[in-house]
């Protein structure tokens, strides 16, 4: 496509300009990519003392809300929690399967886990199941190396940041995120931070919504604030209750049985030949 | 098991009806260093003596008072390495019940599914049985519980056991000892004392192991440093 040597200023409405450009190459076999929401916002950062998972608390069923209150940060080790993101089965079964495999370790060991170990652990089984396990994680926790804080996709590529948003309001908390964050946070700003992300997430994406969890974890002690924040209370009970009216009156009652009854008596005499 | 060439046992029967290779297992366990058990009424205390090969060997690397769930403890007489087989496999086997029924694994439960594991390697082509004999200390919902694993795979619920190199010296001693009502820092006494009846020289925190559950649920391994308390409020 030649490039137009003059700037045309942009008119209202839509431009069409790219669509011939789409039309070619889905006859060549390329389609536009498709749209998979994952129904979740989940946020980690890390602040001074160590990491602050935040997540939503709704749980969807395609347009339907089938959870109001989902509990979307699993334990993973004493030090390490995980939020889930995706398929609801997938991200509990994984994490919980971890989970196991952690304590067993630390049985064998006798050392805290590291989150590193849960990274590799969780990254080995998603890249096995190629993309299949749909389960997208935030992992964070604090170990004897310091605090962590890593995103695992569901075909098992990880990425450690500062701070990291997961499901389909990761973009709304995001923006937050790139706009707020700073190092050195402490934890009533991280928490607050953690909160207005998820809240960007519950109020402008329709995959999540409800309540807030937050878990905050810091070297040898951790915090899972369940519930932290309520912005979205049922406003609309009536506090004095509501009162059906009856529409149809009763006029007349009468009952007809449809069978006649009839009366067995048993034991009489037997029918004499 | 059983897919190489060894897919007979080696395990079998004598013509009296003994399985020997059982009996010489047995004989490694009566052979190994003293250990013991003791039920309380609010808990149950294991012990056993640590004698390192050499004073050489740096002793906080050893333990053998073994964790496998948050309220189950265990320790053994006869073969270490048999006995560290062991551990992984029941801890396994506790973290998967666990996964399933998301409760913790209930001692009997255990117990029975470790002794399996020893009555398997009793059945199987080319392996011989295990070299150690068990005492597994828990607390779960029906109470303190002590049960001692042989290597045949038979366990037994004690108030009070002992095994190794002393047994029937130790057994004697908890016999005249044991109390129904004892309290857990009493069992801790008594274990010390019965160690004490068979110990071949100074007894110290650094030779002996004690691992006690009470009625928090929480098995732990006492230190040396709480050892040596408990062993002058002894003398």
């Amino acid at each position: 496509m030649s490039k137009s040597a003059v700037d045309v200023p942009p008119m209202g409405g839509f431009n069409f300009d790219l669509c011939r450009r789409n039309d070619m190459l889905a006859k060549k076999g390329v389609n536009p990519p498709s749209f998979r929401k994952t129904g979740t916002t989940i946020v980690g950062i890390v602040f001074q003392d160590g990491i602050i998972l935040g997540a939503d608390t709704r749980a969807t069923e395609g347009p339907i809300v089938c959870d109001k209150n989902c509990e979307k940060i699993h334990y993973m080790a004493p030090n390490i929690y995980c939020c889930g993101a995706g398929t609801a089965a997938d991200t509990e079964a994984v994490t919980d399967m971890v989970s196991s495999q952690l304590q067993l370790h630390r049985y064998h060991t006798g050392r805290e886990s590291r989150v590193i170990t849960a990274l590799t652990l969780l990254k080995k089984h998603l890249f096995n199941y190629q993309g299949y396990v749909s389960a997208a994680l935030v992992l964070g926790g604090v170990d004897c190396t310091g605090p962590h804080l890593h995103t695992i996709y569901p075909h098992g590529s990880t990425d450690t940041l500062p701070f990291a948003t997961m499901g389909s309001g990761s973009l709304a908390a995001m923006a937050i995120f790139e706009s707020k964050y700073r190092e050195g946070l402490n934890r009533d700003e991280g928490i607050k931070l953690v909160c207005e992300a998820i809240c960007s997430g519950v109020f402008n994406d329709l995959g999540s919504g409800s309540n807030v969890d937050v878990c905050v974890i810091t070297k040898g002690h951790k915090e899972y604030l369940r519930n932290h924040m309520l912005p979205n209370p049922r406003t609309y009970i009536s506090s004095r209750g509501y009162t059906f009216p009856k529409k149809t009156e009763v006029l007349i009652t009468k009952i007809t049985p449809l069978k006649d009854k009839e009366v067995v008596i048993e034991g009489g005499d037997a029918m004499e030949e | 098991m059983g897919d190489s060439q060894y897919s007979f046992s080696l395990t079998t029967f004598s013509p009296s009806g003994k399985l020997v290779q059982i009996e010489h297992a047995l004989t490694a366990v009566g052979s190994g260093q003293t250990s013991l058990g003791i039920k309380a009424a609010n808990g149950v205390v294991i012990a056993t003596e640590k004698k390192l090969p050499s004073i050489l060997v740096d002793e906080t690397s050893v333990q053998k008072i073994q964790i496998l769930t948050p309220n189950i403890g265990v320790v053994y007489s006869g073969m270490g390495p048999d006995f560290r087989v062991l551990v992984r496999k029941s801890r396994k086997q506790a973290e998967q019940y666990h996964r399933l029924y998301k409760e913790p694994i209930p001692v009997t439960q255990l117990v029975r599914e470790t002794a399996a594991v020893m009555q398997e390697f009793t059945q199987s082509g080319g392996v011989r049985p295990f070299g150690v004999s068990l005492l597994v200390a828990g607390y779960d919902d029906k109470g303190p519980q002590l049960y001692q694993v042989d290597p045949s795979g038979s366990y037994f619920s004690w108030k009070a056991s002992a095994m190794g190199k002393n047994v029937s010296n130790a057994k004697t001693f908890l016999e005249k000892r044991y109390t129904d009502d004892m309290e857990l820092d009493d069992a801790v006494h008594t274990a010390i004392l019965t160690l004490k009846e068979g110990f071949e020289g100074q007894i110290s925190g650094k030779n002996i192991e004690i691992g006690i559950i009470g009625a928090d649920k929480k098995f732990r391994v006492l230190t040396s440093a709480e050892i040596d308390d408990y062993l002058a409020e002894v003398e």
